[in-house]
């Protein structure tokens, strides 16, 4: 499967081996998010935490991620400290754990990393232990010390990405969803009020950067699909979208730490913010 | 246990097998041809109410005879709801727990019978945007349970338990061997875990080599509940496509108009993956022209009247009184 040393910055990955190896280990912390919220109860690595997405990583109020002052809530009742390394992994190829990433990167947090292939590369390895047990950890005085906006794309920039074309504007969502046929996956409750995409945005699915194990695919690969199919220019700035930016925050994973694309950005406004503008321009064939 | 007056010590007795077979009906009306010989091996006469019952049983009394379950230990599985609500009965019988893990796209009366025969439940929302190996997520989330609960649940995991597969190979198969006298030519089935066409169509091989086995599966996008198309597959362990000498796609709407049509011109009260089956049967009738072929129908149409209704127009009319309709 891939190797990891031709990604731009490889120590961001650590394999499912490698979390084995250093369970229970001091300042090594795991933290499960899942898109399905019953998963980690059900069973986790021993020693995780689990996040919440609905309801501890997004202001409780208004439509926003966490504030960092909820973020420091979150790390000081999770015992997570600001030296400590922190191990994300989730369900659906890290969908939520990479949402995760991009939250601890937007506070500054030194050393978050994912686990290659998620959830269910660790499921499906007879030797990896699973438990039902919560951890409990002393609370820690975390403090944000420093804010990555330039992170986040928000409404103004996507418009002018999408009008002056000096960006690449990418909506990772199925070919459905891209196209309008649908405005959401099956089942999903946040929706839009229209159907189609961004103009000038391509169309490249989230999951062609993963392989059927759930890990990434290599550098190689991913530079032929994201570059040389695509045509992704590496020298612009890049803002990624899908419906509610956690599908978006996987690509954006890829684009900014594995190819080290310069300046990627996640719309977590996504479809869900768009495609309910009255009046903004939608591209539907 | 006697089958002639149908007296019974427990239940269980009344699993079928060579001895006390699920009943074979011809089809008279919905037949395109006088010269071929069509049955329909009615699964709803299991016990518990569907095909499932021969996989779920066979699961079930291994892990027994190997003490896996017991009072304290119990089963977790991943189903579409018919293997589910046949562990869950038993399971229920033999005085141990059930827990069953679903799809959210499960139709509501499996749901609330799973709950009725007391399993616990987990819904859980598949197919959210589809990937490459990302598994099933009933899947996934069953085997959580029985990995990080090792103690209180074990997983008879129906997509890879080759007992599901020696099921129907002990029971379908001999059965439909006696029952037709040996003159099968046609075997049509549906796929899910694919443990019946596996089982059934390996012992009917042994017998006549040259016995067509034809598989009809629903067209991508379907919503056709237990069943699975070619792109759905790769979650069974259990598939043998040698055995497989046509897999029919048909559109999945058709699932519906023909089990409607069972039960109204046969008296067949079929659920729609019979309906599918039905239509496949059909087409390999009308160019084949002649032969002898036996369908084997999974269950019957109680547990997905919310189904039809949603997808049959004439059955969303006329359920009310006029006068609530204010």
């Amino acid at each position: 499967m891939s190797t990891t040393e031709s990604y731009a910055q490889p120590e961001v990955l650590v394999s499912t081996d490698w979390v084995k190896q250093h369970l229970h280990q001091p300042g090594i912390r795991i933290v499960e998010i899942d898109v399905d919220t019953q998963a980690y109860e059900a069973g986790h690595i021993p020693g995780a935490v689990g996040f919440n997405w609905q309801t501890q990583l997004q202001d409780p109020v208004r439509r926003d991620i966490l504030s960092a002052e909820g973020f420091e809530q979150l790390m000081r009742q999770a015992g997570i400290r600001n030296e400590d390394t922190v191990i994300l992994y989730g369900d659906h190829n890290n969908w939520f754990a990479a949402y995760g990433f991009w939250l601890f990167k937007i506070y500054g947090h030194r050393d978050v990393r994912l686990m290659n292939g998620g959830r269910v590369k660790w499921l499906n390895e007879p030797d990896k232990p699973l438990t039902t047990e919560k951890p409990v950890f002393p609370p820690s005085n975390y403090k944000v010390q420093s804010m990555h906006t330039e992170l986040r794309a928000l409404l103004p920039q996507v418009f002018e990405a999408s009008q002056k074309g000096h960006y690449n504007l990418v909506d990772v969502r199925s070919p459905d969803e891209f196209t309008g046929k649908v405005i959401a996956p099956p089942g999903m409750t946040e929706t839009a009020q229209r159907g189609g995409h961004i103009p000038g945005a391509k169309n490249i699915p989230w999951s062609q950067a993963v392989n059927p194990d759930g890990t990434f695919k290599s550098a190689a690969e991913l530079r032929a699909i994201y570059v040389e199919q695509k045509g992704l220019d590496p020298s612009k700035p890049t803002i990624a979208y899908c419906r509610i930016g956690e599908r978006s925050s996987h690509t954006w994973f890829v684009l900014k730490y594995l190819l080290g694309f310069p300046e990627v950005r996640n719309y977590d406004g996504s479809w869900t913010e768009y495609g309910n503008l009255v009046g903004a321009p939608i591209e539907k064939p | 246990m006697n089958h002639t007056t149908r007296v019974y010590d427990s239940i269980f007795e009344l699993l079928p097998d060579v001895e006390n077979p699920t009943p074979l009906v011809r089809v008279r009306r919905l037949n395109p041809s006088p010269t071929f010989e069509l049955f329909a091996k009615l699964e709803w006469y299991n016990p518990f109410g569907s095909v499932k019952d021969r996989a779920a049983w066979a699961m079930l009394h291994e892990l027994e005879q190997r003490g896996e379950v017991h009072a304290h230990r119990g089963i977790v599985e991943p189903t579409s709801g018919n293997t589910g609500l046949s562990l869950a009965a038993m399971a229920g019988a033999r005085g141990y727990r059930m827990r069953a893990v679903v799809p959210n796209r499960v139709p509501l009366e499996k749901k609330l019978l799973l709950k009725i025969v007391g399993a616990e439940l987990d819904v859980v929302s598949d197919e959210l945007c589809p990937a490459p190996g990302l598994g099933d997520g009933s899947i996934n989330l069953a085997k959580t349970h029985a990995r990080a609960q090792a103690d209180r649940y074990a997983m008879p995991n129906q997509y890879e338990n080759p007992a599901n597969v020696e099921a129907h190979f002990r029971t379908t198969g001999p059965e439909i061997w006696r029952q037709t006298e040996g003159r099968i030519t046609h075997l049509f089935v549906s796929l899910g875990t694919c443990g019946t066409v596996t089982g059934t169509g390996r012992f009917l091989r042994q017998q006549n080599r040259r016995i067509r086995i034809i598989a009809v599966q629903p067209g991508p996008g379907h919503d056709v509940p237990g069943l699975r198309n070619l792109d759905q597959l790769a979650v069974s362990k259990l598939f043998d496509p040698s055995l497989i000498d046509e897999i029919l796609e048909i559109e999945p709407e058709l699932a519906y108009t023909r089990a409607l049509e069972l039960c109204r011109q046969e008296g067949l009260l079929a659920g729609p993956s019979s309906g599918l089956i039905l239509e496949g049967a059909r087409r390999i009738i009308q160019r084949d022209g002649n032969g002898l072929g036996v369908m084997i129908f999974p269950d019957n149409v109680f547990k997905y009247t919310t189904n039809f209704r949603k997808h049959v127009r004439e059955l969303q009319e006329g359920l009310e009184s006029p006068a609530s309709r204010v």
